[in-house]
């Protein structure tokens, strides 16, 4: 039974999944847990489904306020970290206070990145959307808006793209990149995608970026190349996240993206964990230490460090960046990488997004690297363990892509599947 | 407690389909909806006339550290305390297909509503004494229920048979 203090900074799946871990490992010791928000454990990935209507705004906290009353975790609510200093393992609040600990989880996520447009960072109408607070002012806006600009195409920016839609306000879709999704969508899928946004009323601009945006009576005007002014009444802005480790030391805990870890989410400095959103773990496709940030990795990594810290053994395999989420009537999967840099790289498409679905595998020398699913995404999962047992497909070597037939590639997929 | 799993033997499966027929029927599956938590896999291997099919039955595995389980936003999928099997709470499910994406095999289905459903053991007819519609509807027996013990225990006893076997005409 470990009696040690475990300092768990955060308030996401990943501090919640760790707490309740070291508790079932049996860490019989303190466990106290600091967070800049006052309220339970929020899930981000739920907004745009609390938007939709299919889960209530306390649904949107899927732990409860009972969760740290049963796992005997006292709560530092509503002040932020200042300091961490892991060679005296102490954490300072910025309210002063000291706190040392015997083991230390970072699972401080990740907040919005606002783009660098003069007049858009000092803007009250550019919302981003992360947190529960700006879910609520997101919503508030929401009300009373007939047009809304969205900027970044991502996967955060076509859902509330939907959301918008089924709202009847009005949206213009825009990202910097020439396609929607540009970071782990093949061109020709997200060419498909588009078409699709665009038959729901969506207003999709490629290769378009702001200039700058000034505050109207009631709204903002956007102003783009060529003296283009957009007037909307608020921007979303789904342009990516950074990981919130403004409170570690760079000079001794080692940090690209997010904290780097080992297959036990420990950091460099023992004795200090880190894991989801503020972290980079194991990436089983490229051998890499990558920021994967899905809801499923963080809970899997913040259980890892939660046993570690209680003194059990255990291990984060590995995973790969990846997302999978319903899009209007259309269900939309992106696993691993779809663009490989390295190698013979092979791209296969097969089938119809109305008639079955469409998929489109990468492969880099033969292994499958990525893939791409519209409406048959019941592949995903074992899609997923393939490109994880780095499944390799002979036929794929030394072919060009425009020799394979669409019932060659069907073969290939059903093999790909047949063999998980 | 107990821990109860299902056992496909692919050396008795005959892909008659009966299995797939008795889970739609047990779970008022319909035409238009999802088509059954059970599937057959035929897989083909070779070329004529060294040719050979492969057929799997397969369902939720209702996985002892299931992925899916911590990959629900909702925390809407979970395991009986009293025998494992893992069940989803579609009253809060969202139909995010996050489970989909965690899942190895590919066990939820999501139902005209958009959420998900999946092989449940057939709880119900099992608290009643009966065993899961698709082992009992099996007519070759390559669907077993019971114990994982007691599975493990008839796997390892039919794996040492067919090592015994093949010793025994490699001596002949």
């Amino acid at each position: 039974m470990q009696k040690n203090r475990i300092i768990i900074l955060g308030n996401g799946g990943a501090a919640i999944s760790a707490a309740r871990a070291a508790r079932t490992a049996g860490h019989r010791g303190e466990i106290h847990l600091f967070s800049d928000t006052t309220e339970s454990a929020f899930n981000p990935m739920l907004s745009p489904y609390y938007f939709k209507g299919k889960v209530s705004w306390e649904g949107c906290f899927p732990f409860g306020e009972d969760f740290y009353r049963n796992h005997e975790i006292t709560c530092h609510f509503g002040i932020p970290v200042a300091n961490l200093d892991a060679t005296r393992q102490q954490v300072t609040l910025t309210d002063g206070r000291m706190f040392s600990y015997d083991s230390c989880l970072i699972a401080t996520g990740a907040s919005p990145v606002m783009p660098p447009v003069p007049g858009l960072r000092e803007s009250t109408r550019a919302l981003p959307l992360r947190s529960a607070a700006s879910a609520r002012k997101l919503e508030e806006a929401m009300q009373t808006a007939r047009r809304v600009l969205i900027m970044g195409a991502s996967l955060v920016g076509i859902e509330m793209a939907e959301v918008l839609v089924k709202r009847g306000i009005a949206v213009v879709l825009l990202d910097i990149a020439d396609q929607i999704l540009p970071r782990s969508t093949h061109l020709s899928v997200a060419a498909i995608l588009m078409k699709y946004l665009e038959s729901h009323g969506v207003d999709v601009r490629l290769g378009y970026s702001m200039q700058r945006m000034e505050e109207t009576k009631d709204g903002v005007a956007c102003h783009f190349a060529d003296d283009v002014i957009e007037e909307v009444d608020f921007v979303v802005c789904s342009t990516g996240v950074r990981s919130n480790l403004g409170f570690v030391n760079r000079d001794k805990v080692k940090v690209e993206l997010g904290v780097l870890t080992d297959d036990r989410m420990r950091t460099n400095v023992e004795n200090l964990y880190a894991a989801g959103d503020a972290s980079q773990a194991f990436n089983r496709v490229t051998g890499q230490q990558d920021w994967m940030g899905t809801w499923g990795n963080a809970c899997y990594q913040g259980r890892t460090a939660g046993q570690g810290m209680a003194g059990r053994e255990a291990f984060f395999p590995g995973s790969l960046p990846e997302n999978i989420s319903p899009l209007f009537e259309w269900n939309y999967a992106q696993l691993g990488d779809i663009q490989p840099t390295t190698g013979e790289v092979r791209h296969l498409a097969c089938g119809d997004p109305e008639r079955g679905g469409y998929s489109l595998l990468a492969f880099s020398d033969g292994f499958l690297t990525g893939a791409n699913l519209i409406n048959c995404t019941h592949l995903a999962g074992k899609l997923h363990g393939a490109i994880l047992r780095k499944w390799r497909c002979e036929s794929v070597i030394g072919v060009a892509d425009g020799d394979f037939t669409e019932a060659a590639v069907e073969d290939i997929l059903d093999e790909c599947t047949a063999s998980c | 407690m107990t821990e109860y799993t299902l056992f496909f033997d692919a050396s008795r499966c005959s892909g008659c389909m009966a299995c797939v027929v008795a889970c739609q029927d047990q779970n008022d599956l319909v035409t238009g909806d999802t088509v059954a938590f059970r599937h057959v896999n035929q897989h083909e291997e070779g070329t004529y006339p060294e040719v050979r099919i492969a057929l799997h039955s397969g369902s939720c595995q209702h996985c002892v550290d299931g992925p899916c389980l911590l990959a629900c936003p909702m925390q809407a999928i979970w395991r009986r305390p009293e025998d494992g099997t893992v069940l989803v709470n579609r009253d809060i499910c969202v139909g995010c297909h996050s489970c989909e994406l965690a899942c190895p095999v590919g066990a939820p289905k999501f139902t005209q509503d958009g959420k998900m459903a999946k092989c449940d053991l057939c709880y119900v007819r099992r608290d009643h004494g009966m065993k899961p519609a698709c082992v009992r509807t099996c007519t070759t027996g390559a669907l077993v229920y019971g114990p994982i013990k007691e599975i493990s225990e008839k796997m390892r006893e039919k794996a040492s048979i067919r090592m015994l076997k093949g010793l025994a005409s490699l001596s002949e």
